[in-house]
């Protein structure tokens, strides 16, 4: 009877959990928090909901639901030292499936061939309106400043020896406050810390509402977040109107991909697909059917996929380490310095330019659209009702997306072939 | 080692940040000059003019109508001598 219960316990997840001195514990709390953030704060949920759900059956022993990190070479060891694969890049699809389960299947097909974060960008650019950063195109230099926090984070990762460049190029692409653009910079650098990276990366996304008004507020006085962009405006109107806007928005991401392919042809996996779903857009009645496949359907499976297997990446054996902690810290910091550095570039320029300019602008330097452009708004308006800067925010918002995507592609280019 | 990797950490930092600041001033110099040149050369947005022309007729066609009574109207008032010239809605 005893060897029945016995055999029956061994059968259950809980004869694992128990062995692993909670460790398996706190991974459920852990997904369980950014459940709760997700359903109940509404933090991010179309993200935050699916990875929090993929770090929770990623998590049960037995259930061969977590996704396996290959060594440079491919070969890919359990947390006891057994030898599941020799050399994942040799294995047929059905083959991983098979032998590694489900999730393994769906990370190496989409995630690790790099396939989903252009897709997702491509729904990004189909949701975007460039719009508001054509009407103040000055104001979106401030998306090239807020990227600071990147090689901010870079040089203090390498100098603190915990972190490889190419390690230290991950973590600080966090600051770039854009999930596709950190994974797809991580897949291409440092791949097995694609787990803590996306984690940290997306949930400080969620966390902007907390972030962006702490910053502003150990960096702005009362007077700068009173200035009002409209009675600016007025004072020194805009020299360029435009009078065919229609034409401008079709011309612009098929001028923007060119310019930006010959340049950096490292970034048009990100800023290509992006122009490309914001072209379908602007077209309009020609092109809806595919606007509407990809700003719906390709971008919702998109979605569901990459959060669930970047949930799943997170194991107990990939999660809970020190690296992560550093990680976690660093990612803060990137942020953080993004922020600080788009507000110190427009307290630069006020000191130049006549015409007053928000420090909030250049708050919203850094992606997280348009998250980061309504928090903003909300600082404003909380200062002086009358007072909306959200236009003039989402233009350095949109911005900063080019200016992380092109981050990005100097950090691959230069980074991607070099052997450590 | 680790000072190489700070070197070319200092490296990036810089060539980054200088390769951004230009991508971001190209695409603001792009789109000034976009706008000026669109400005320039099809400054009016085409819009169709096929539901405004539709609406128009609908109008035409009601008016058809009330015009025909109206010019019957008349024509019994003023036996025969008397026209239509202008028709206002009160």
């Amino acid at each position: 009877m005893e060897e029945i219960f016995n055999n029956l316990y061994q059968m259950t997840a809980f004869s694992d959990i128990v062995a692993s001195n909670g460790t398996y514990i706190i991974m459920y709390l852990l997904a369980f928090v950014l459940l709760y953030l997700g359903i109940v704060k509404h933090f991010e949920p179309l993200l935050l909901i699916p990875i929090a759900f993929g770090v929770l059956i990623a998590n049960f022993p037995g259930g061969d639901m977590g996704v396996y990190q290959a060594d440079e070479t491919g070969r890919i060891v359990d947390a006891s030292g057994k030898v599941l694969a020799e050399n994942i890049w040799d294995m047929s699809l059905p083959a991983i499936a098979h032998d590694l389960g489900l999730m393994n299947f769906l990370y190496y097909m989409l995630i690790k061939t790099g396939f989903l974060p252009p897709v997702i960008f491509m729904g990004v650019g189909a949701l975007t309106d460039f719009g508001p950063m054509l009407r103040n195109l000055r104001l979106s230099i401030f998306g090239a400043a807020a990227q600071l926090g990147i090689f901010a984070v870079l040089l203090v990762a390498v100098g603190s020896g915990f972190f490889n460049i190419k390690e230290a190029a991950s973590l600080g692409i966090i600051g770039g406050a854009d999930g596709p653009t950190a994974i797809f910079t991580t897949i291409k650098l440092a791949p097995h810390l694609l787990a803590p990276i996306a984690i940290a990366a997306y949930s400080y996304m969620a966390l902007v509402p907390v972030i962006i008004p702490l910053v502003v507020k150990l960096t702005c006085s009362e007077k700068e977040l009173r200035i009002n962009m409209k009675e600016q405006d007025k004072l020194f109107p805009p020299t360029n109107k435009m009078k065919n806007e229609k034409v401008i928005k079709i011309i612009f991401p098929i001028a923007v991909t060119t310019i930006v392919a010959l340049l950096v042809p490292t970034a048009v996996s990100l800023i290509g697909m992006l122009m490309f779903g914001n072209l379908l857009k602007e077209i309009g009645s020609d092109t809806s059917r595919l606007f509407d496949t990809i700003s719906n359907s390709i971008m919702n499976t998109a979605t569901v996929f990459l959060g669930l297997c970047v949930g799943a990446t997170m194991t107990v054996q990939a999660f809970l380490n020190w690296t992560t902690i550093g990680i976690v810290i660093g990612g803060f910091f990137a942020f953080g310095l993004s922020i600080a550095s788009g507000i110190f570039m427009v307290k630069i320029t006020n000191l130049f330019s006549k015409k007053k300019i928000n420090p909030l602008i250049g708050a919203t330097g850094l992606s997280a659209v348009p998250m980061a452009s309504r928090v903003c708004n909300e600082i404003s308006t909380k200062y002086d009702p009358k007072n909306h800067v959200l236009n003039y925010c989402m233009s350095s918002n949109v911005s900063g997306v080019i200016g992380s995507a092109v981050a990005a592609g100097v950090l691959i280019s230069f980074l991607q072939n070099i052997t450590l | 080692m680790i000072t190489n990797d700070i070197f070319g950490a200092l490296q990036l930092m810089v060539v980054g940040m200088l390769t951004v600041f230009c991508i971001l001033l190209i695409v603001i110099g792009l789109g000034t000059l976009l706008i000026k040149l669109v400005n320039k050369y099809a400054p009016e947005e085409v819009t169709s003019q096929k539901p405004v022309a539709a609406a128009q007729s609908a109008v035409q066609q009601v008016d058809a109508t009330v015009k025909a009574v109206i010019d019957a109207v008349v024509a019994q008032i003023t036996g025969g001598k008397g026209h239509t010239e202008k028709i206002t809605k009160l």
